[in-house]
Parts: C-alpha cells; sequence; structure tokens
C-alpha cells in the first residue's frame, strides 16, 4: 500500500547515506549529519558496525545525535578507550576503516575537498573549521561517504585539505593511497554524485524527489558529467524518519530551524530565569 | 633535559601555577580538547596576561578564540577550530589573523598530535601517514616554514616517508575528574590528545574536580593518564572544565557556549564577554558564584551528571608475601629462623659496622 511520508531535506540524505554502511563495516564517523546516519545504519540494516571516533572512542552507541565527537552521548558503553594516535596508526593506517563519513565544505571535480579556507590562504574570504582528521580518512579508508549541507562544488578547490583523486585517472593510486580507496559517493540536498572509476571525474547519479538534473547543473560550475540514466531516489521510508527524529530531532530541524527552536531556552537561561 | 617534579605535595591555586609556570613566550598545548577542556587553568593564564604563546590547539570549540582575545597567542599550530557563523560573520581568529596578530600553521589532527607523541618519546620525528603530502596541509608553510614536514627514506624499503618534527612544549594545562597531591592525574573518557601532549611537554599543570587519597590512584592505576613525576602543579578546581563536559561530573553548557558565540561575532561582544567571565571574575569560585547570580542554579544544576559507573576492576592475586602468618617462606618451605641459619652458613657474610 502506497502512502506518503513528509521529510526534510536533512532527513533523505540521512536515510540514503546510512545505506552505505554495511554490516559488519568500521566505520568512522564526524559529527552532524554523516552521525545521524551511522546510528541510523546501526538502528537498522547494520547492527554489527563498529562506529568509531577520532577522540579514540571505539564501537559507540550514541542514544541521541552527539554535539561534538567525543561528548557523553558517545561516551555511554563503547567496547574500546584509546586515544587519537590510537585510532589514526593503529586503525585507519592499517587500513581497518571500511567507511568514512565526512561532511563537504567545497569539493571539485575530482572529489579533493577543502575544509580550511575559501579564498587566498592568507587574504582568505572566510576561515572553514580546519582539516581535522579528514586528510587522513579520506586518503586511507576503503571508501569516503561525503555528505554536503550548505557546500559548494568549484573548479579548483581554494585550499587541498583532504585528497580526492587528485588530478584524476590515477593520480590518486601513483601517488601512494590504498587501490580501490576514495570519495566514493556525495549526497547534497537534491541528489547523488558518484565517481567514474577510471578518471574519478564526479557525475551525477541520482536526484532526490522533487528536484530535477537541470537544477542540479546550474550549481555546478563546470559541464556535470550525468549518468546516462539517472536515478530517481526514493523518498525515506515513515520507519526511516521516525527513527532519525527519535535519536536527532536537531538533524531532521536543519540549522537554521535547530537555531531557531533552541533560541527559547537560550534566552530563558540568559534572563535569569533560573535564579 | 627533561625535569622530574618529586614534591610531596604540588596542590596549589591556579593563580599559584600559572604565576610558577607559565611565562610569556612559552609553548603550549591544551591537554584535552572537546571534552574536559582546562578553562578554569586557560581563564587563569588569559587573567595573568601572559603573552606570545605558541599554542597546539588539537581540535577546539571555543577555548582558543579565549586565548585570542586575551592577547595570549603569538603563533598558532592548529588542527580544527569549531565555528558557528557562516561567511558573513568574521570569528574571532578571522579577525585576529586579518590584523596580523598571530601566525597559524594548519595541521590535520594527526600530523599534530604526532609531533607531540615523538617529542614525548624523545625521537627527533616520527613518520605520519604520507598521502599528507598530497594536500596543502603539507604543502602551503606559515609560521613552521621549513620546519613543517619533512622526508626520510626508510633504510629498509627505500621508500619516501613523511616525518615530523618531535615537539615539546613548554606547558601542558589538564583537567580530570582527580588526582592526588602528588599530581597522578586520572582521566576517563574521551582521551583524545592528553597522554601525549602531556607526556610531551616539560611542565603539566593538572586541575581537577577532586583531589583524592593515594590509595585511590594505587587500586586505579589503569586511569591515571599522567604520572605524578610529570606533574608540576595540582589544582583543585571544581567545574572547572565548564562549559565543556566531564564523564561523572557534569554535560556541556550548550546555552552559555552559545552566549559566547552570540557575543563574540561582535568585537565590543567579544570583550564584554571576557570582562564578564575571565577579567571580572578572581577565580573559578567567583566565575561560578557569578553564573549562578546571572543565571540561577537551576541551569548549573541541570548539567549534574547522573551516576553510570564503571565495574571496578579486581586487582586481587593472593597476597602472598615473603613470609606467611607462620612465619614460613612459601618458596623456601621452611622458617625464616631457619633460613637465617642458613644465610649464616651459606649465605657468604661479610663483617660490616652498623651506622
Amino acid at each position: 500500500m502506497a502512502s506518503t511520508v513528509k521529510y526534510t531535506e536533512s532527513e533523505i540524505i540521512v536515510a540514503h547515506a546510512a545505506k552505505e554502511i554495511k554490516d559488519g563495516d568500521i566505520v568512522v564517523i564526524g559529527q552532524g549529519i554523516p552521525m545521524a546516519a551511522g546510528v541510523l545504519a546501526k538502528a537498522t540494516h547494520a547492527p554489527n558496525c563498529v562506529i568509531l571516533t577520532e577522540a579514540g572512542l571505539v564501537d559507540i552507541r550514541p542514544f541521541r545525535n552527539p554535539l561534538h565527537i567525543a561528548d557523553p552521548t558517545c561516551t555511554r558503553g563503547y567496547t574500546y578507550s584509546c586515544d587519537m594516535i590510537d585510532v589514526f596508526a593503529t586503525i585507519v593506517n592499517r587500513g581497518l576503516v571500511d567507511v568514512t563519513f565526512l561532511g563537504v565544505g567545497q569539493m571539485d571535480r575530482y572529489g579533493n575537498m577543502n575544509s580550511t579556507v575559501f579564498g587566498d590562504y592568507d587574504d582568505f574570504r572566510m576561515r572553514m573549521m580546519g582539516a581535522g582528521g579528514a586528510p587522513e580518512f579520506f586518503g586511507y579508508a576503503r571508501k569516503a561517504v561525503l555528505t554536503m549541507r550548505g557546500g559548494k562544488f568549484v573548479e579548483r578547490v581554494d585550499y587541498v585539505s583532504s585528497p580526492g583523486y587528485l588530478e584524476g585517472y590515477g593520480a590518486r593510486e601513483r601517488a601512494g593511497f590504498p587501490p580501490g580507496s576514495g570519495p566514493k559517493v556525495v549526497y547534497s540536498s537534491r541528489g547523488v554524485f558518484r565517481f567514474d572509476e577510471e578518471s574519478g571525474e564526479i557525475y551525477l547519479y541520482g536526484v532526490f524527489p522533487g528536484h530535477t538534473v537541470e537544477e542540479i547543473r546550474k550549481e555546478v560550475p563546470w559541464d556535470l558529467r550525468v549518468a546516462d540514466e539517472v536515478v530517481e531516489l526514493p523518498p525515506p521510508t515513515r520507519e526511516e524518519v521516525e527513527l532519525i527524529r527519535e535519536f536527532a530531532p536537531e538533524i531532521s530541524a536543519g540549522r537554521r530551524l535547530q537555531l531557531e527552536l533552541s533560541i527559547p531556552r537560550i534566552m530563558e537561561i540568559i534572563s535569569g530565569k533560573g535564579r | 633535559m627533561l625535569e622530574k617534579y618529586m614534591e610531596k605535595d604540588k596542590r596549589m591555586t591556579a593563580r599559584e601555577a600559572v604565576e610558577r609556570f607559565v611565562s610569556d613566550g612559552d609553548s603550549l598545548v591544551i591537554a584535552n580538547c572537546l571534552y574536559s577542556t582546562p578553562y578554569a587553568l586557560l581563564h587563569e593564564i588569559i587573567r595573568q596576561g601572559k603573552k606570545n604563546l605558541t599554542v597546539f590547539q588539537q581540535g577546539g570549540i571555543d577555548e582558543l578564540d579565549q586565548l585570542i582575545l586575551g592577547g595570549c597567542v603569538k603563533t598558532l599550530a592548529m588542527a580544527y577550530n569549531f565555528r558557528v557563523a557562516g561567511e558573513r560573520i568574521q570569528t574571532v581568529l578571522e579577525r585576529a589573523l586579518r590584523r596580523g596578530e598571530l601566525e597559524i600553521e594548519d595541521y590535520s589532527n594527526y600530523t599534530l598530535l604526532t609531533m607531540l607523541q615523538a617529542g614525548a618519546m624523545g625521537y627527533p620525528f616520527l613518520p605520519v601517514m604520507s598521502g599528507i603530502r598530497e594536500t596543502d596541509v603539507y604543502r602551503v608553510e606559515r609560521a613552521f616554514k621549513g620546519q613543517k614536514f619533512g622526508e626520510v627514506t626508510c633504510p629498509f624499503t627505500g621508500e619516501k616517508v613523511v616525518v615530523v618534527k618531535g615537539r615539546n612544549p613548554d606547558v601542558a594545562v589538564l583537567h580530570v575528574q582527580r588526582a592526588d597531591k602528588f599530581g597522578n592525574a586520572q582521566l576517563w573518557g574521551a582521551m583524545i590528545n592528553s597522554k601525549w601532549a602531556c607526556l610531551a611537554s616539560h611542565r603539566v599543570i593538572v586541575s581537577c574536580e577532586q583531589v583524592v587519597d593515594e590509595e585511590t590512584i594505587l587500586r586505579s592505576p589503569h586511569l591515571t593518564v599522567v604520572p605524578g613525576f610529570r606533574v608540576c602543579a595540582v589544582v583543585e578546581e571544581p567545574w572547572g572544565a565548564h562549559p565543556s563536559e566531564l564523564l561523572g561530573f557534569y554535560d556541556y553548557d550548550m546555552a552559555f557556549r552559545s552566549l559566547f558565540f552570540m557575543q563574540t561575532m561582535s568585537e565590543e561582544g567579544a570583550r564584554a564577554w571576557m570582562e564578564e567571565w575571565v577579567y571580572g571574575v578572581a577565580d573559578r569560585r567567583e566565575y561560578l558564584q557569578h553564573y549562578v547570580e546571572r543565571f540561577g542554579l537551576r541551569f548549573l544544576q541541570e548539567l549534574r551528571a547522573k551516576p553510570y559507573t564503571s565495574i571496578p576492576a579486581d586487582y586481587g592475586a593472593t597476597g602472598r608475601g615473603a613470609w606467611d602468618e607462620n612465619e614460613v617462606s612459601f618458596n623456601f618451605q621452611m622458617t625464616r629462623a631457619e633460613f637465617l641459619r642458613a644465610l649464616e652458613e651459606k649465605g657468604g657474610f661479610v663483617d660490616g659496622v652498623d651506622g
């Protein structure tokens, strides 16, 4: 029986991105939408995946979407307490990470990513949060899954924080990264992109309901390649949407609404109501 | 030369610890980030107007902004620093960089911390994952120009390996759940960079929620993140990591942080925030008093952690000593008197003069 489901932009990204995790995968996740996707995967089709964060927290089971990768929702029951060196050297560097989930600031056609600075390095337009763990996760995980909300595709990234397929056509493997590794898929609020195996160039793989190829093309500053048959991606299921709202209502709301809804409590505190 | 700190009782106030162990021009590492950030110690560093610090910043939320607003930072080696606002808003870090107040060097989390790991181990350098060479993290150099990354040839395989320099900051500041007065500091939860940041540094200042007796440490050594002989000061500072979180004590204070980010969007707002929460209070106790006066006790109490205790690790063994309760040795199967006779006969005694 077909029935309709109402969902937000973030929810459809989370629902589809979650499917990139297979049961038994070892998954490194950053804060925000990526974490929501990881938790959804673990709650549904991938109960045996191991979610870890670079804070040294391995096999976490967050009961709500964490504010950051070391917050108390990440540390209520986890199986291995180590530190950041242990995560990078003994897990990432040993090729044990199946999937890394990261958000995108700026990305070029070969999946090279910038999370450091917009504009000139010294005379910047904006400083983002910095490279963080992304260069090594991007470099050494078997696959990188990217989510893009508010991020941008650009002809050239202003700063390469994390290596994609470099200049394409095998450059990544020649540079010594693990064979087969690299960014595999990008989820934006309008559609899904994948990367051509030979050239490493990104192409439009599918569109979310209500969006069109033309609309997406306009947002990409080069002549975007498009799959011969663009997949029309289904909306999230009712169960997925309910699960996301259960543990990550902030993610469902998206950044702007989340802020708007948080203001009353902040104002209550600031006004000294607790005195 | 690495100094040992063998004083039996290192308890002191934050003010005394910072006066004695932090100097202008020092390099400083914040020895945990995101979780259990040592705000009480950092605020004291700012209040004392320490200048020209080189700061190793693993991944921060607002503590780096505060050090910058305090005019403490000259050089910054950084992997990650949180920002809330989009392009229209200038962050504290951006404003300081535009004014040329500080020099920056961008690292990834791993390459930054490996410098400290190498320093902690006393090595001149350590390898990192060489793929970093394909990024601008490797190519763009500023504050550490010529000293940022290097390359060596592996003597065994001939492979070219990217390395980072071992670094030993002058001071590490750390906040933990508990420590004894000698400085054995116990931290649990997200360990992030704390171990390497502390062990790399010449001086470690520890603040803790509680100073505990030695017995507590002796029975749970697996929780000790830095040994007392490396610690130069112990500061008992309840709520010392507020507004970050500390397991067993409190959650992060999201509203308080929102206030910081809202206010620091402008230079005047930032100055007002610093005046109110750092310069306007003498110490952490006054900071908490001010919090309660301004917002009410309720909001502080809402952050309090509920227990979720670990199962005790049983360090038990037979407990058998050299001599049992009957003065018999388990290994020699003889009494102490018999043993002394054997020692007399066969022990190769040398005559000495007692004292």
